[in-house]
């Protein structure tokens, strides 16, 4: 009898707890919370730990100066890339995911923001006149 | 293209031989696994069978079971399992599994020699019945 | 209470059905009172597997032998130890257990993001629920039920195979499964992502917390079978390539696999599509490990049953998970693919795409090898097997290559590596592995396979000991520590790498202990009372044997247990008495024949293994018979195998500091200025 009393028991419970959500109206939250991470946060993030990285690589000596800076002017520009991109989907502007990538991977292969060398084909920092590796003058400003 | 070319030819380079190796690999490792009948009549119908290396199942038979005193030798009588007439005798040099009872199930490796009598080199005893027992074992 | 666990089960059917609906409905109609109710459920569902299981522990606790189960894996004499564990001694009981856990980790799950990742938790719910659903109906429906009655109660059960009667058995189905259940929860992620398009870093992030976890779990259960293995099966042995050990091999290769390809995806946006394929075939193969050893397909030391009912049931489970997924992923593909691309051979990238390559092709030799058997016999009608030489034959090349890339991989640089990255960081490296392969040959190791695997070993260390020392240098310069600190703070503050960097090492201890079984010592001695017999070492050292005679024990206590025939024998090494070991046959109530009980002595260069094979007369010994107390030994050495156990225990260190959360700085900081903003935020509501 108290086995008979003690599985109803339960089985009422587990039915009450589990229809209670849909017959009170209780919802669960189905909005991202404010604080997490978004699709741009997080490829900022991971652009400025790669830019980090180099750092530690180039101090540690695993990376000559040649290839660090190559490095260091390609990850900067990406970070840039994304930061702004962050920065538009914060302020509400949206950022376009595809604009995004499209931008990301024009810089990977050596286009938009930063300037790459004619003559040796050096990848250099924004902003750069004169190419870090072999001297000749850059062609003009860079965008962004 | 061209780099993706090249990255699919290095891809399917791997993966060739990869499955080179596989293919050598079961094709020289890879034994026949017979039951005794199948073993017996493979053995009539080709002499050199005997040079084959083959995996046997069968059941040890009761009180066939001698040990060679001095030396690390185990004799014993091994039957089919459905058909418990065909039986072959079997060497075993190694030290016997903790497993291996009077009636147990046994699967060897080894080849039958040309005296009739099969040399097992692998013994795997099957632990089955040790893990589940039918309802009708626990009426005892 | 045992009842009422059954009854518990039944109500988990209903429960899981209507979660699992309504997590999908929720998700799909986006109403929050659907997923509130489809979480709850999972809850429910936990507690309800927990009423079940405790029913089973109450049935073996209470010797209630009319349950099937209880009767089969427990008798009177049983040790209370082997009562409580015996929910997993069995078939049926593993899966209940199984499920309970997989309902733990679900809980663990919706509990931990109730206020985060909501997107993806109404589909993560209903996966998580459809998965345990299976387990319930595989339970009821398919003659697996541990709360099946017989006709009759029998007196007594038939107790325990005493091979499970020890430690590391007890321990190592527990952890495997902690380990196979685990990735359940990614694979629900990532089915969650496919659902709702969010494809974008994100979910890797979310779910590689759990992948390491499982990956550690699955390492360490891996490992603790091999200990068992080794311990109690008597041979010496800890791989035998048994159908079940590589059925929990091949998900641990390929969530390797996914590890390892992740991080290209994070930092480079590629690879999208394989990652997605590796969660969903970690998964299936978790699947496949439980249908392997449930079904009995593949004869096995370890197999449980010869149903066919429940290979059925899970074949058709995988197939439609299968089929399911493949549609899902073909659907999302356009968002999957990246316009990004491999620059160069010689690239990190392109390393970690060939160590995904080659885990994959080791996965694939093994999964072949262990169901060759099957096909071929069904195409053909042949049976044939497929044994040890095969994986050898196949996996030694790949594993070799593996354990390079585990030393290419941390340094050759991303994107391409220029002839200049290569030089400076392979020169030492490379000349490292030279120079110790030819010492090795020059000292007399010229086992081809040891000397190029510990070779490459060197390789691996000396790669990784001069990043450690690089970057603590480094470290140690720009922030003025000392070197102790440096080194601490340097790992703390990317424990990812540097954690990864401890399991590389941890791996390449490992190798090295595989690689001494070229070495491996063999020897039988028949031997009497006063006997002295010598083994000489690989490494040059002699031990000598003295068989001191045997000692036997009738009952001792363990009430399962009829006698102890103790074989002691004194150890000298070189001259210098050692410690006395001891090698028995233990005969219990249950058994027909003893079993036997090794000694090892381990030290770091070898194992001193002693079986006690044989007893001349066992009816003579046992009745304390002098003239009988022969016996034959078996004397084994194992060089190194000692390390893999430490290896592992490393493996579980290198995880857990990659495991190691970090405060996330901006999170705090965002929480510190919406603090402020709550204010003017408040105000605003109140409109």
């Amino acid at each position: 009898m108290t086995l008979f009393i003690g599985a109803s028991l339960v089985a009422l419970a587990v039915v009450l707890f589990i229809l209670q959500p849909v017959v009170k109206g209780l919802h669960a939250s189905l909005e991202r919370d404010e604080f997490e991470l978004t699709d741009t946060e997080a490829r900022k993030r991971v652009a400025l730990l790669a830019l980090r990285d180099v750092e530690y690589d180039f101090l540690a000596e695993k990376l000559d100066e040649h290839d660090y800076r190559s490095l260091k002017a390609e990850l900067t520009a990406e970070a840039l890339a994304a930061l702004e991109a962050d920065e538009q989907a914060q302020s509400g502007a949206g950022a376009d995911e595809d604009e995004l990538e499209a931008e990301i991977a024009a810089i990977r292969a050596g286009l938009g923001a930063g300037s790459v060398c004619d003559a040796c084909g050096f990848s250099n920092e924004v902003g750069s006149r004169f190419c870090a590796s072999c001297g000749q003058a850059v062609a003009a400003e860079a965008a962004g | 293209m061209n780099k993706n070319g090249r990255f699919m030819v290095g891809l399917v380079g791997v993966a060739a031989v990869v499955t080179y190796l596989i293919w050598t690999g079961v094709s020289q490792t890879m034994v026949y696994y017979l039951t005794p009948v199948e073993l017996m009549a493979r053995v009539e119908a080709d002499p050199t069978f005997h040079e084959v290396g083959v995996k046997v199942s069968g059941q040890v038979i009761k009180g066939s079971y001698a040990r060679v005193q001095g030396e690390l030798l185990h004799t014993f009588l091994v039957m089919d399992l459905v058909d418990e007439s065909v039986t072959f005798p079997v060497e075993w040099r190694d030290a016997l599994p903790d497993t291996f009872t009077d009636e147990v199930e046994v699967v060897l490796e080894g080849r039958m020699r040309a005296d009739g009598v099969f040399e097992a080199t692998t013994m795997l005893t099957k632990c089955g019945s040790r893990y589940e027992a039918s309802p009708e074992d626990l009426a005892g | 209470m045992t009842i009422l666990g059954e009854f518990a089960l039944w109500i988990a059917l209903p429960v899981a059905a209507w979660g699992m609906a309504l997590g999908f409905m929720g998700g799909r109609t986006q109403r929050g009172d659907l997923v509130l109710s489809a979480e709850r459920a999972i809850y429910a569902v936990f507690f309800l597997l927990i009423l079940a299981s405790l029913g089973v522990g109450a049935a073996f606790l209470g010797d209630k032998f009319e349950y099937w189960y209880v009767a089969s894996y427990s008798n009177r004499e049983l040790e209370l130890f082997y009562k409580i564990t015996g929910l997993w001694a069995g078939q049926r009981g593993s899966l209940l257990f199984w499920a309970l856990i997989l309902a733990f980790f679900s809980s663990i799950c919706v509990f931990q993001n109730r206020d985060k990742n909501r997107e993806f938790m109404p589909y993560v719910a209903g996966v998580l629920q459809g998965v345990l659903l299976f387990f319930i109906v595989v339970l009821l429906f398919a003659d697996v039920n541990p709360f099946e009655r017989l006709a009759f109660t029998p007196v007594n059960g038939q107790g325990l195979n005493p091979q499970l009667q020890n430690y590391w058995m007890t321990i190592h189905p527990p952890t495997l499964y902690l380990g196979f259940t685990s990735f359940t929860i990614p694979f629900a992620f990532a089915v969650a992502a496919l659902l709702n398009g969010r494809l974008d870093a994100r979910w890797i992030q979310l779910t590689r917390r759990w992948i390491l976890t499982s990956w550690l779990f699955l390492s360490v259960g891996i490992i603790f079978g091999m200990r068992w293995a080794y311990e109690e099966l008597g041979w010496g042995g800890y791989w035998f390539w048994d159908p079940v050990e590589n059925a929990s091999l091949l998900p641990w290769l390929t969530a390797t696999a996914f590890l390892h390809s992740i991080q290209i995806q994070e930092s480079r946006g590629m690879l999208r599509v394989w990652n997605m394929s590796l969660v969903l075939m970690t998964f299936l193969l978790t699947i496949f490990a439980t249908f392997l050893t449930r079904s009995g397909l593949i004869e096995s030391v370890h197999s449980f049953a010869q149903e066919l009912k429940i290979a059925y049931i899970f074949l058709g489970f995988m197939g439609t998970i299968l089929a399911g997924c493949i549609v899902l992923i073909l659907y999302r593909l356009p968002k999957l693919q990246s316009e990004n691309r491999i620059e160069s051979f010689l690239s990190r990238e392109s390393a970690f795409l060939f160590n995904n390559l080659m885990l994959l092709g080791f996965a694939f030799a093994v999964f072949w090898g262990t169901i060759f058997p099957l096909v071929a016999e069904w195409v053909t009608g042949e049976k044939i097997s497929v044994g040890p030489p095969f994986f050898e034959k196949v996996n030694f090349p790949i594993g070799l290559v593996l354990l390079a890339l585990a030393g290419i991989g941390p340094v050759i640089a991303w994107r391409r590596a220029t002839k200049r990255n290569l030089r400076k960081n392979f020169i030492i490296p490379i000349s490292v592995l030279l120079a110790v392969g030819t010492t090795l040959w020059f000292s007399g190791a010229r086992h081809p396979l040891a000397l190029v695997t510990w070779s490459i070993c060197a390789f691996v260390l000396t790669i990784i000991g001069i990043e450690f020392w690089k970057g603590t240098r480094a470290r140690a310069r720009i922030e003025g520590e000392g070197y102790a600190l440096a080194f601490m703070h340097l790992v703390a503050r990317n424990r990812r790498r540097w954690g990864g960097y401890i399991v590389h090492v941890a791996m390449v201890m490992i190798y090295f202990a595989f690689a001494g079984a070229a070495y491996n010592v063999d020897e039988r001695f028949h031997m009497l009372p006063g006997d002295v017999v010598e083994v000489t070492s690989p490494f040059g050292h002699t031990y000598s044997l003295t068989y001191e005679g045997l000692t036997v024990s009738l009952g001792k206590g363990d009430r399962n247990l009829l006698w102890q025939a103790i074989a002691a024998v004194s150890v000298q090494q070189n001259g210098k008495q050692k410690p006395l070991m001891t090698t028995e046959k233990r005969m219990y109530v249950t058994g027909d024949l003893p079993m036997t009980e090794v000694a090892i002595r381990s030290t770091i260069r070898e194992d001193l293994y002693l079986i006690l094979s044989a007893l001349d007369d066992m009816e003579g010994a046992v009745n304390a018979d002098a003239n009988a107390q022969g016996i034959d030994l078996q004397v084994l050495i194992k060089p190194f195998v000692g390390w893999i156990w430490f290896g592992g225990l490393m493996l579980a260190i290198g995880t857990f500091v990659a495991l190691w959360p970090s405060v996330d700085r901006r999170r705090v900081a965002l929480e510190a200025r919406s603090d402020a903003a709550a204010e003017p935020a408040m105000a605003g509501a109140a409109d």
